[in-house]
């Protein structure tokens, strides 16, 4: 029989697994439900947004550190795909892998000087990493295209255009699942420990005996092929890079942004961050065109979540489930070692049948224990 | 026997063989500042509790900071089972068997009481020795066992001071540093904090313990040191120490209980 205070953990984890099957329904299922190709587009986009945001996940969650930069990767993702397409000839799919460990080989020289400064020193170093990229991108045209961008040649190119979305959305939705699933198992891994170890105190960590900076190399590695990965997609998606969208601190930004808005330290945080956000560009842009109004929104945004849920909406929303249910964690009294062992032979007693919970006998006489 | 010289001999009630932590003539600072411990020897028997008790600014964190590697002595030997471990690390000395549980309270707040204890023995591959490790620890503090998987900042400080305890014993550390456990805890949780230092006692460990809370250390303790302008004022057996009128008057804030028995001097 299972106790008292296992029901709830129990009825939680069915809730969790409805929502997720709910959820891999409603993907699975929006392209044949979007009314038309702009909302595949949409969709695409958020999905693009949720894969960037989780790859930031992936040093931002476990390590806690605030990386700006990654714009550098995605875009260094996308020009290397689209360069490898054009210039090295290789199939599309192809480069974007190669690219993808291009990038890794490259975040490790870039991982090895940033990562050895915390707080907001590690924050402008990888602002720095942008704004490098999009000087160097820029200037030398003769390769890259400079300002006039690089087109990529689409990979399907016999495809209806809406054909051509429903491809991407998929392969975009299965790169998130991908994501999802390396950041769900380093999570539960004794290396995930030592990074949430390093997040709440990279000192201690250390006098414990973790690897702290290998382990921090290692996770930024994994998180700027991942946001490669999604840049060299989004090349082949969109078939048009421009230097100054690809390397802009806007979209290391938009990253930070949905992460925290979702909650950084959840599976899923990212995920629903780029869900409200990206919507929310997308409909101020139709709804007000090119005016700046939807970094007001999102500037707006982030104040919000700083301010009255600054562990993200995931945290907050589950806290107050826990709060109406009863179930959050209310006793922090003192026990000795005593109580305690007394405690755990009462409970021992109750599974027995011929003991009632509350410790009385049948007579209504309260139990003694020797 | 006790000794008010800069470099006593601290006799081990327990075992009469060689002692497993010796500072031996420690004089160490922080930078250029003038010099905190000056000729300072403390000796640690196997699986005894040495409480080194004092004013503030007597020094006694930084022996501790000096027993476990945070600090370089700029001279003098630390010496873990007759071996010189002078000048070594903390991940070196941890290797050695010498865990330092801080000042404070130093628990992961974000992560849960099993991860907590889990990463105290992180240096161990072996995954079966961790497992065999953590049930000592789940068995020796009943309620690290209780909240295995609550975050641990949602526990009380007393509470969060036995999951650091129980973190400290898991590489089977022979030595045990505690700096001031009991401090910002209520008299009851005081009593639960020193039940399982003397648990972590009987289980083998010898624990060198820093105390604002003289008197009680001192009930646990097996070797009492005094420490005042960084050298060992007086040393002894605790109880003498606890008995001792005027020691009871200058150290420990106000007379003792029983009558006097004093300790040589």
């Amino acid at each position: 029989m299972p106790r008292d205070s296992e029901r709830p953990r129990h009825t939680g984890r069915l809730l969790r697994l409805g929502a997720l099957l709910a959820g891999i329904a409603v993907a699975l299922s929006f392209p044949s439900m979007a009314p038309s190709p702009y909302e595949l587009t949409v969709g695409i986009a958020i999905l693009n947004f949720a894969v960037l945001s989780t790859s930031w996940n992936f040093v931002g969650g476990f390590t806690g550190y605030i990386s700006l930069g990654h714009g550098a990767f995605a875009g260094l993702g996308a020009y290397a795909t689209g360069l490898l397409v054009t210039k090295g000839e290789l199939p599309s799919f192809v480069a974007l892998f190669v690219s993808a460990a291009l990038v890794a080989v490259l975040a490790i020289p870039v991982g090895y000087a940033a990562l050895r400064v915390r707080g907001a020193s590690f924050v402008i170093v990888s602002i720095a990493l942008v704004l490098i990229m999009l000087l160097v991108f820029q200037s030398w045209a003769s390769f890259t295209g400079g300002s006039r961008g690089l087109v990529v040649p689409r990979p399907f190119p016999g495809k209806l255009r809406s054909e051509h979305h429903e491809i991407f959305y998929f392969l975009f939705l299965g790169l998130l699942a991908l994501a999802l699933l390396a950041w769900w198992i380093i999570d539960r891994s004794r290396f995930g420990m030592g990074l949430k170890a390093i997040r709440e105190d990279e000192d201690k960590a250390q006098s414990l005996g973790t690897p702290t900076y290998t382990y921090k190399l290692v996770v930024f590695v994994v998180s700027a092929a991942f946001t490669a990965l999604a840049g060299g997609l989004y090349g082949l998606w969109f078939g048009d890079l421009d230097p100054v969208f690809q390397f802009s601190i806007l979209s290391g930004a938009y990253m930070v942004l949905m992460a925290l808005l979702g909650g950084v330290r959840h599976l899923y945080g990212p995920l629903l961050g780029a869900v409200v956000v990206g919507y929310g560009l997308e409909y101020s842009k139709l709804e007000y065109g090119d005016t700046p109004l939807h970094l007001v929104f999102a500037g707006l945004l982030l104040g919000v979540v700083v301010m009255f849920m600054p562990d993200g909406v995931i945290p907050a929303v589950t806290g107050l489930v826990a709060r109406v249910l009863g179930t959050g964690e209310t006793s922090i009294r003192e026990v000795t070692a005593a109580e305690l062992r007394d405690e755990r032979d009462e409970r021992e007693a109750d599974v027995r049948p011929d003991h009632r919970p509350d410790g009385k006998r049948p007579d209504g006489k309260r139990e003694v224990r020797q | 026997m006790a000794s008010d010289s800069g470099s006593p001999t601290v006799p081990s009630p327990r075992s009469d063989s060689g002692f497993l932590l010796e500072l031996d003539d420690i004089r160490a600072g922080y930078g250029r500042a003038a010099l905190v411990l000056r000729g300072l020897t403390v000796r640690v028997p196997a699986g005894g509790v040495v409480c080194l008790v004092g004013p503030n600014g007597a020094g006694k964190s930084t022996v501790l900071k000096v027993a476990s590697g945070l600090l370089a002595p700029r001279s003098g030997r630390v010496l873990v089972d007759g071996e010189d471990v002078t000048g070594r690390g903390p991940q070196q000395l941890l290797a050695a068997g010498v865990a330092h549980v801080l000042q404070g309270h130093s628990v992961f707040r974000e992560m849960t009481v099993a991860e907590n204890v889990l990463l105290g023995g992180y240096t161990i591959k072996d995954k079966a020795v961790v497992a065999e490790r953590a049930d000592f620890v789940r068995d020796l503090f009943p309620l690290v066992a209780e909240r295995w998987t609550s975050l641990a900042g949602l526990l009380s400080g007393g509470q969060q001071k036995q999951v650091e305890f129980a973190r400290s014993l898991m590489v089977r550390p022979r030595v045990v540093l505690l700096d001031e456990p009991s401090m910002g805890l209520d008299p009851k949780t005081t009593g639960v904090v020193f039940e399982q230092i003397a648990r972590m006692r009987e289980a083998g460990t010898a624990v060198l313990l820093v105390e604002q809370n003289a008197r009680r250390a001192l009930e646990t303790a097996d070797i009492g040191c005094v420490l005042d302008l960084g050298r060992v004022h007086i040393s002894g057996p605790a109880r003498e120490l606890l008995a001792d009128p005027q020691l009871g008057e200058l150290y420990l804030g106000g007379r003792p209980a029983q009558p006097p028995a004093a300790p040589k001097r």
